[in-house]
């Protein structure tokens, strides 16, 4: 999937947000309901699975610039899952979303995780996921680029 | 002695007859001899004859006779000597025996006296070591003993005891005392708990024994008293400990479930909006579809006050969602874990909480305390469990801001708050001007359930779960310092790269 492409008539350096692919984990499904409204809304490119098992099928062929995942699964744990789901895709940006106080533990920060990249339920405001979304497909493509 | 008489008695006779035989026995005053004879008695006997001398043959009997009875006698005694010689000799070791018998006897008994001596000591140094404070009192409450640990408590010695009311001596337990008559007449013991005593601002607690002596009709009694505060203490720290971890994961369980229908209804109220923007092309695009126009959809929503309700709706929504992560707020500990933080970042984020704070609220207004952050630039993140750390500060500014509530010292209550580093340490002030402290009172600061608020009022486990979290999470110390009416500053040391 082209990250940006000159027929599109995109202005360089701002990219198109259809381009970003987002991969939606949680087990309750108005939540994925409702986070996926809010991004679909915004023109990411969303892909969903209830849960982590599911996902770790799917996400080798959708290969997500994010990757949004609930803490608390029925089945693996979110922790788990991104642990995973790096080995399969270690270029995708993981995101935690979690109704705990939480601070990634040590094998989510030797991936690259940071504090930032932990969302408190519930969310109160929207943009700050979007501009996280934003700011790791924007580090990815000057990766890619470089 | 028998033998003796007979002997005697014998000679005489013979004695007798011999002078009947030559003379006309008559016995004349005038010149006569006098022979001495046997050994116990004198016997003055004149043998005259007619001339007034004695005759030959008669001479030699009695000469015989009483040679014969010397003789005899002398047998006689001989063995009568013989025979009590003996006698008084067994009778000697018999004497010697009972002497024997009697020293051995004496000993003993001095030995019993000893071993007593030694029970009554090892009974009283048992007594007077044991914890309890005991006494032994008489029906009227009178006492009769009491130990070291008695004389301790009451500030009476066992002397002076001796004999007074124990209710004179020990008031504060005279309602327990008034059953000492009934347990000396039912020879049953009575055990009073947790009897409160409040001394200034410490509670104690204390258990009371009322026994009957263990002795027929002694009708007497023994008191048995024991501090069990500290007993008592833990007993309440693990009941609340339990309550805490049971609340804490209740709330935390709650706060999960409640999280998701909560970010449903805040999430959704804000697609909701999105959705009749026609800033997203989507919504243009689905209107044209259905052929209305989007402009007049949201002008009938605005006539209608359907966006002040969808705004509403998520107002309510973060409402809830703040007392929630209140609530999480006490149930955080399970999954802290140690990271590297800047201190300046979490104490300014605890100044925010404890603004926002309800209880907080509730009994003062913190906005009104001036707040100075003296935060050193150069001071590198700090290894620290934040969530813990964060509720030890804020543990401590509650305690400054109660502390200043309380007083009305004339002076702007200001808190500051320092961080600066110190022999490899970060080292935190929390700086008061308030009313501050007593030196006990500062002394016991930290110990739990120590509260200088009144009964009901806090629980008194704040600093000692600040202490807790410092020294033994975070390998740190935690010191107040304090001058009664001057303020009083908390100093916080953890060590920069974590656990040394």
């Amino acid at each position: 999937m082209p990250l940006y492409d000159q027929d599109s008539n995109v202005w360089e350096g701002v990219m198109n947000e259809s381009d970003i692919s987002v991969l939606l984990v949680d087990d309750d499904e108005i939540i994925l309901e409702c986070i996926g409204a809010y991004l679909e809304d915004e023109g990411f490119t969303m892909h969903y699975s209830d849960s982590g098992e599911a996902a770790l099928k799917s996400i080798a062929a959708i290969n997500p610039v994010v990757c949004i995942t609930d803490m608390r699964l029925s089945g693996m744990n979110g922790e788990a899952f991104i642990c995973k789901a790096h080995a399969i895709c270690p270029n995708t940006g993981y995101l935690l979303h979690t109704g705990m106080a939480y601070s990634p533990s040590n094998e989510l920060l030797s991936i690259g995780m940071t504090a930032a990249d932990v969302f408190q339920k519930p969310m109160h405001e929207f943009s700050t996921l979007t501009d996280r979304i934003k700011a790791i497909a924007r580090a990815g493509r000057m990766c890619n680029g470089t | 002695m028998r033998f003796i008489r007979l002997t005697i008695i014998f000679s005489i006779l013979i004695t007798v007859l011999a002078s009947y035989g030559h003379g006309d026995g008559s016995v004349v005053d005038g010149n006569h001899t006098i022979v001495r004879l046997g050994l116990e008695q004198d016997m003055p006997l004149a043998f005259i004859n007619k001339n007034g001398n004695p005759s030959g043959i008669m001479a030699a009997a009695i000469f015989f006779a009483i040679l014969l009875t010397f003789i005899t006698t002398t047998l006689v005694l001989r063995v009568t000597v013989r025979r009590r010689t003996v006698e008084l000799e067994q009778e000697i070791e018999v004497h010697k025996q009972t002497a024997k018998s009697l020293e051995k006897s004496e000993k003993e008994l001095r030995n019993i006296l000893v071993v007593n001596e030694d029970l009554k000591k090892s009974l009283s140094g048992i007594l007077d070591t044991l914890p309890s404070i005991i006494a032994r009192i008489d029906r009227d409450g009178r006492v009769d003993l009491v130990n070291r640990r008695f004389e301790q408590f009451s500030g009476v010695s066992a002397a002076a005891a001796r004999g007074m009311l124990l209710e004179s001596l020990i008031p504060h337990f005279t309602p327990q005392l008034q059953q000492v008559s009934e347990v000396i007449d039912r020879r049953t013991p009575v055990s009073c708990e947790r009897i409160q005593q409040r001394s200034g601002k410490e509670l104690s607690f204390f258990s009371l024994q009322i026994y009957p002596l263990n002795e027929e009709e002694s009708g007497m009694a023994v008191i048995r008293i024991d501090d069990i505060t500290e007993h008592v203490r833990i007993e309440e720290m693990i009941y609340r400990t339990e309550k805490m971890t049971m609340i804490g994961g209740l709330a935390a369980g709650m706060a999960h479930e409640i999280n998701n229908p909560l970010g449903a209804i805040m999430q959704h109220s804000q697609n909701i909006e999105r959705r009749v923007s026609p800033s997203i092309s989507a919504n243009v695009k689905a209107a044209e579809e259905v052929g209305v126009s989007l402009n007049l959809v949201r002008a009938y929503m605005e006539k209608r006050e359907i966006f002040q309700f969808i705004s509403h709706i998520r107002t309510a929504g973060e409402r809830a969602s703040t007392i929630i992560s209140n609530m999480l707020h006490y149930s955080r500990r399970s999954e802290s874990r140690t990271e590297t933080a800047r201190l300046s970042d979490v104490l300014n984020r605890v100044l925010e909480l404890a603004a926002t704070d309800y209880d907080m609220k509730k009994s003062y207004d913190f906005r009104r305390i001036e707040l100075v952050r003296d935060f050193a630039a150069d001071m590198p993140p700090v290894n620290m469990t934040v969530l813990e750390m964060e509720q030890v500060f804020l543990i401590i500014l509650k305690n400054s801001a109660q502390a200043m509530t309380g007083a009305g010292h004339g002076r702007t209550p200001c808190i500051t708050l320092r961080t600066r580093t110190d022999n490899g340490m970060a080292a935190i002030d929390i700086e008061d001007n308030g009313p501050g402290m007593d030196e006990a009172t500062r002394l016991r600061i930290f110990e739990p359930f120590f509260s200088t608020r009144e009964v009901g009022e806090g629980s008194g486990l704040g600093l000692s779960v600040a202490y807790a979290i410092v020294t033994k999470g975070h390998h740190g110390t935690i010191e107040a310092w304090s001058q009664q009416g001057d303020g009083c500053r908390f100093t916080i040391r953890i060590p920069m790269y974590g656990r040394a």
